[in-house]
């Protein structure tokens, strides 16, 4: 076949400009360490490293709002530490005022003692998180949550908990409402409350009690008088919602220690209750860790009469028992969300190290396949060159 | 004889003179582009009869022709023009292709970085720092959006500068072909026949190129002139006449050109589909098939990205305690005019449905009878009757002849999403009117007990159980009142017989009151007229616990009334219909308050802040202390008690959106409506409630549920549906009629104006009754844990264990600055299916437009690499044909050297013999 001049330096120079243009696209690959020099080299793995991406910065994202949740956790928590050893240093101070030792004075001293740590009760309940936030105010952190009323301690916050995207799918909430912590606590023994009246003069003292039935339970307020006649203490059982007395707890000769029972409740009283004394059963409601100690405060700062001080001392230790039950419950949740956090950082950063990975294997370029690919474009375009020198140096007018 | 020798040898040197002319011709061109060697044709002499034989007379050179192949020729102008349409598209991909994928600098990065500043402030709701880094991020996204639109922009206008000069190329070659045309006919005519090779070669080379910017077809004319066609057999160059190709704005999208054909002053547009081949139908073919489609598709990211946006923030309330406004700016879709329009129409179109876009254009025509709504990408045609009320939606776009009126043949042009990226903008600098809270919450704040009412137990006709078959041992019943036994029979062993009878019941009666002061019975169960009631407010429980003996066949005790044997009843009597808390709450609200009636209309109040001292007067049926109203339902007695205390439940409002399901109001007739909602996750039908509209032509009745107020008007007919859905607005519901309508009823309005509500538990806590709610609920709605709560529009549930009287109620959100719901909301939207029907994520749309890019760029450069390569070998193949050997031209120089002086070595020999002759008569 023919082959004209031209054919031997048009195809030669299309060779050339091929293997150039090869050579200069691997030399960039190494000069920028990316393989996926436009999304036309792969446009799939140009796309599924967009999603990575996305995927990664989320990931990043996702460990900045652990460590804000962590941050008011562990405030919070801290706080709560406080609050529990607060707690259980009134509770000591409430056993150590029923020494029968003690005079009036003496306990006076101790409800001021009293006074001074309920009102640190109320700052650690008010606290905030070193930027102006209440930790204890639900949604609303700017509005102190505890404030003092004439009608007793007032909750203004709300129970909006503020969730955080602590991992792909997970939302941990952040705080806790303060009504949580310090105003839904249960007073009594849960189901209900015994209380002495407060015109009592006698000495018996009325036990928590606790539930005998649950079905039987009315949820009635109650009332047990004595009468002492002639040396024989008697009492009768009264449903004071109803007005009616209670089946088969009329005039019972009264036994100390002895288990009263009805409508599914049992209690005892022990002592010896004054004629015309009277204790009252309610059903439970919440009561405040802050009204428990302020009562605390009125019963150490009222002069002994018969066994009131006994029976609000009594009163006083279940309640405070109660709250710091809530207080602990509360710090373990917490404890079980920083745990949790935790968790989530570990797994959080190995997902970030696998993504990171994946990444580089769709964009970046594997050096040891670019620089032997150089190698051998720069060879065969070396062997191009060269040959062409020959083959154009070959002509018959070299020899004419 | 001598003087044939002589003029042979001429000849001959003639001949020789002639090959090396040509030869040299050939060396001198080797590289001229287009260049055909030529070859000299020569032939011998007749010969000259003799005795002797015939004798030649030399040789004769018939021409000088050119060796050409039109086969060939015409092969590589076809691949040449492919291969420049190819190389042409993939440059021009090119520009493109570099500018979208980079994960760096594209506009994922600047999505990405918006998400996570939204979810930063979602940790720290309150932070106006973190809000800024919002508001920062926010405008670092649009100014990504608006360079990238911006650089497609400057493309496309170069590609305008582009087109027009590949038509100048065009029209420029066909003149020069009109007149290498006339010179060669000119040429033909004044050597007789003789090709004029150079100029034909020239005119080759011409055509060439012109294939390179647009395919042509050619036509080869007996007196030699040369025909060009173009397109669809548009004759560009006729003879010694070019024709000429224009650009004109196209009448379709004013924004665009288009190629005309341009004849005797007539001007007709080229179809596109006509143009492929060359650099000219690259430009157009990248243009409409890359450019502006991905134009399209960056603007509806864009457009997805700002709609979802504003439509959470308006869902939203910000740091100000208002409902959040729009933060970015929304495009409207831009609609163009056709150039040819006659009628007086305009026409707007709006985004409603952001999740439908597609990244096509649509044109809207009028044919004189009806309207049409076509796709463009796949020309899709949508019917839309004969007018355009209601205004129509095809794809997530709504058009509306805002005015005037349409002609025959008038067409719009409409762009949804072209302008969307280039418009894109924050409107906001206000960093607290980010709406990271949700404007409503729920609050268990209190409980409403109403202690001294009666539960009744009633009775109806009685079936005594008994022994019917006898055993070996006794059988006994036991009946007990609320586990208290009432009577004990037995029946022996080997006896049948009654056990629990009614005349034993009453029997035993008397008795068990004694023992349990508080139960009244009246009536009697003989009669089957037994009514048992006690005061306290719990249910009783009436039971009977049979022993049966062994062998013995027992029927147990039944009546036939209500709340009989393991039967509680389920009504609790209360008098307390239902109570409300003020929002925001008084402090005091949770004060323990009692209100003890003192007679039917008089009561007195303890607990209530300010303190209330004295008798009051009781007006039905309202009583309102300390934030709190109460409404009763019946007439209160005398000793009637109703106590609001602090909340004792252990239940509170976990969580609350607002309630925004689609909801359908199906016309039963022509004045009743029922009203369904569809609620859930797969969605279930709920029916809400019905109604009535009044008659009359004209009148108009107001449908409100779920915080919304719609309005129907005129006169519907059976079957009808009017239709409430979320829209784009979130102020407003969306509201339409069914297309299947056949009334002559409308719809409007749909304002959303969510009220709060209360829920008040009964007794016992597996129903409740609702206050505030509008349409009022009147009775009770059985309750489930966990399950939805929704009225006024605002759904909440509530977790824990509900105690009877205890009320939870939803209403406006204040001071909330540490609620991030909203925002939370606003994080997530990142990774919801929000476009393309609900397929795809903002990221995958915008990943959807790199992967067609860097796909059609991946292409394009293999294809035009493999173009290239059959475009080498096709001319190589011609080249071998017609191209310049150096080698073989210096061999030939040799040849005819050698020839010429042999040719002029026998002119020699032939003067020598012709001087002997000469010098013989001497």
């Amino acid at each position: 076949m023919r082959i004209s001049s031209n054919t031997i330096f048009d195809s030669n120079v299309a060779a050339l400009n091929q293997q150039q243009a090869r050579l200069l696209q691997t030399q960039q690959q190494i000069a920028s360490g990316k393989r996926l020099l436009s999304a036309s080299t792969d446009p799939i793995a140009a796309t599924r490293s967009l999603d990575i991406t996305q995927a990664d910065a989320s990931n990043t994202q996702q460990a900045a709002n652990r460590d804000a949740a962590r941050h008011t956790l562990s405030l919070a928590e801290s706080t709560l530490q406080s609050v529990t050893s607060l707690i259980q240093d009134v509770r000591t101070a409430t056993v150590y005022a029923g020494n029968g030792s003690l005079n009036d004075s003496d306990r006076s001293t101790l409800a001021t003692n009293l006074s001074g740590r309920l009102q640190e009760l109320i700052g650690l309940a008010n606290s905030t998180d070193g930027t102006g936030n209440y930790l204890f105010s639900g949604f609303q952190s700017k509005t102190q949550p505890f404030v003092d009323t004439p009608a007793g301690m007032g909750y203004f916050g709300d129970d909006g908990q503020r969730m955080a995207q602590v991992g792909s799918g997970r939302q941990m909430a952040a705080n806790d409402g303060g009504a949580d912590v310090f105003m839904r606590i249960k007073n009594g023994n849960g189901t209900f409350v015994t209380q002495s009246s407060a015109g009592n003069s006698g000495g018996g003292v009325i036990g928590a009690g606790a539930l005998a039935d649950p079905a039987l339970v009315t949820g009635n307020n109650y009332s047990v008088s004595f009468s002492v006649l002639a040396g024989t203490t008697s009492y009768s059982v009264t449903n004071t919602t109803t007005g009616l007395p209670v089946a088969g707890m009329t005039a019972q000769p009264f036994v100390s220690g002895q288990a009263i029972s009805f409508d599914g409740m049992r209690f005892d009283i022990q002592g010896a209750p004054g004629d015309g004394d009277s204790f009252t059963i309610a059903p439970s409601t919440n009561e405040s860790v802050f009204k428990t100690i302020a009562d605390l405060i009125t019963t150490l700062n009222t002069p002994v009469v018969g066994a009131n001080l006994t029976n609000g001392l009594r009163l006083g230790l279940n309640n405070l028992d109660n709250a710091l039950d809530t207080v602990l419950n509360v710090r373990s949740t917490l404890g079980l969300r920083l745990a949790e956090i935790d968790a989530l950082q570990v797994a959080g950063e190995n997902l970030g190290v696998q993504f990171k990975q994946t990444l580089s294997q769709l964009q970046d370029t594997d050096y040891n396949k670019a620089i032997s690919d150089l190698t051998q474009q720069q060879t065969t375009l070396e062997a191009t060159q060269q040959s062409f020198v020959k083959v154009t140096g070959l002509s018959l007018f070299n020899y004419m | 004889m001598g003087s044939n020798i002589y003029s042979a040898s001429l000849s001959g040197m003639n001949a020789a003179q002639y090959g090396l002319a040509t030869t040299q011709h050939n060396i001198a061109n080797a590289s001229t582009p287009g260049y055909t060697r030529q070859q000299m044709v020569v032939t011998a002499r007749t010969s000259q009869a003799t005795g002797a034989g015939f004798v030649g007379q030399g040789v004769d050179v018939g021409s000088v022709v050119r060796i050409y192949d039109a086969f060939l020729t015409t092969q590589v102008r076809q691949e040449q023009s492919q291969a420049s349409y190819l190389s042409t598209y993939l440059s021009s991909m090119q520009q493109i292709d570099n500018l979208v994928a980079d994960p760096t600098t594209g506009v994922s990065p600047a999505m990405q970085d918006f998400f996570n500043a939204m979810s930063g402030v979602a940790n720290t709701p309150e932070s106006v720092p973190a809000r800024q880094t919002v508001l920062s991020a926010a405008q670092a996204a649009v100014n990504r959006f608006q360079a990238m639109d911006q650089r497609l922009s400057d493309i496309s206008n170069g590609l305008t500068g582009q087109i027009a000069g590949s038509v100048q190329m065009v029209n420029t070659y066909a003149t020069q072909i009109a007149a290498l045309n006339g010179n060669i006919k000119s040429s033909l005519s004044m050597s007789q026949g003789q090709q004029p090779n150079d100029l034909m070669d020239q005119r080759d080379q011409l055509v060439n190129q012109l294939s390179k910017e647009i395919t042509v077809s050619v036509q080869q004319q007996s007196d030699g002139s040369m025909s060009v066609f173009v397109g669809n057999g548009q004759a560009l160059v006729i003879d010694e006449k070019a024709m000429g190709l224009q650009v004109v704005q196209s009448p379709v999208d004013p924004s665009k050109v288009e190629i005309a054909y341009l004849n005797n002053g007539k001007t007709t547009s080229l179809q596109q589909s006509s143009l492929q081949g060359g650099s000219l139908g690259a430009y157009l073919t990248f243009r409409d098939q890359s450019l502006e489609p991905a134009r399209n598709a960056l603007g509806r990211v864009a457009l997805g990205f700002a709609a979802s946006i504003n439509q959470q923030n308006q869902s939203g309330q910000d740091l100000n305690g208002v409902m959040g406004t729009s933060l970015l700016n929304s495009a409207v879709p831009r609609v163009d005019n056709g150039v040819n329009n006659t009628g007086t129409a305009s026409v707007t179109a709006a985004i409603t449905n952001v999740s439908a876009l597609t990244t096509s254009d649509y044109q809207l025509r009028f044919d004189g009878a009806s309207y049409t709504m076509t796709r463009l990408s796949d020309n899709v045609v949508t019917h839309l009757g004969a007018t355009l009320l209601p205004a129509p939606t095809v794809d997530g776009v709504t058009v509306n002849l805002a005015s005037g009126v349409m002609a025959a043949g008038d067409s719009f042009l409409i762009r949804p999403t072209a302008n969307a990226a280039r418009d894109i903008a924050l409107t906001t600098s206000d960093p607290t009117r980010i709406a990271t809270a949700l404007p409503f919450r729920g609050a268990a704040a209190i409980r409403a007990t109403n202690l001294a009412n009666i539960t009744t137990v009633a009775s109806g006709a009685i079936t005594a159980s008994a022994v019917t078959v006898a055993g070996t041992t006794p059988s006994s019943a036991t009946f007990t009142v609320d586990g208290k036994t009432l009577v004990t029979s037995t029946v022996a062993a080997g006896a049948t017989g009654a056990l629990t009878t009614a005349a034993g019941l009453d029997a035993a009666w008397p008795a068990f009151a004694t023992a349990n002061p508080g139960y009244t019975l009246t009536g009697t169960f003989a009669l089957g007229t037994a009514q048992i009631s006690k005061p306290g407010g719990a249910a009783i429980t009436l039971a009977e616990t049979l022993t049966t003996g062994t062998g013995a066949t027992v029927t147990p005790f039944s009546a036939a009334g209500v709340g009989f044997i393991g039967i509680t009843p389920g009504s609790t009597a209360s008098k307390i219909a239902g109570i409300t808390v003020a929002t925001p709450a008084n402090a005091n609200v949770a004060n323990p308050v009692a209100i003890t009636f003192t007679s039917p209309t008089t009561y007195t109040v303890t607990g209530a802040v300010p303190a209330v001292v004295g008798a009051q007067t009781y007006t039905a049926p309202n009583i309102s202390y300390n934030g709190w109203t109460m409404q009763l339902n019946a007439a209160p007695a005398a000793g009637d008690v109703f106590n609001v205390a602090a909340n004792s439940g252990t239940a509170k409002v976990t969580s609350g959106a607002y309630n925004l399901n689609p909801v359908s109001i199906s016309f039963t007739s022509a004045t009743a409506y029922s009203v369904v909602e569809m609620r859930g996750v797969p969605p279930a039908p709920v029916t809400l409630g019905s109604g009535l509209i009044p008659p009359a032509v004209g009148g108009s009745s107001t449908v409100s549920y779920n915080g919304w107020t719609a309005q129907i008007t005129g006169v519907p007919a059976i079957g009808d549906t009017f239709n409430v859905s979320k829209g784009t607005n979130a102020g407003t519901m969306l509201v339409t009629g069914a297309g299947t309508n056949a009334g002559a009823g409308a719809i409007s309005g749909g304002a959303l104006s969510v009220q709060p509500f209360a829920i008040m538990f009964n007794n016992p806590a597996t129903s409740y009754t609702v206050s505030g709610a509008t349409p009022a609920v009147v009775g009770s709605v059985p309750y489930t844990a966990g399950q939805d709560i929704s009225y006024n529009g605002w759904t909440m549930q509530v977790t824990g264990t509900p105690v009877a009287g205890d009320v939870f109620n939803a209403g406006s959100n204040t001071s909330a600055s540490g609620d991030n719901r909203n925002a939370l909301l606003m994080a997530a939207l990142q990774n919801q299916n929000l476009m393309i029907n609900g397929t795809s994520s903002l990221q995958s749309a915008y990943s959807q437009l790199v992967g067609l890019i860097g796909s059609k760029s991946s292409e394009l450069s293999v294809t035009s690499m493999a173009q290239d390569t059959m475009l080498n070998q096709t001319i190589s193949v011609q080249q071998s044909v017609s191209g310049v050997n150096l080698d073989e031209e210096a061999a030939n120089l040799m040849r005819y050297q050698k020839a010429y002086q042999a040719a002029a070595k026998a002119m020699e020999i032939a003067n020598t013999m012709f001087d002997s002759l000469l010098s013989l008569g001497r």
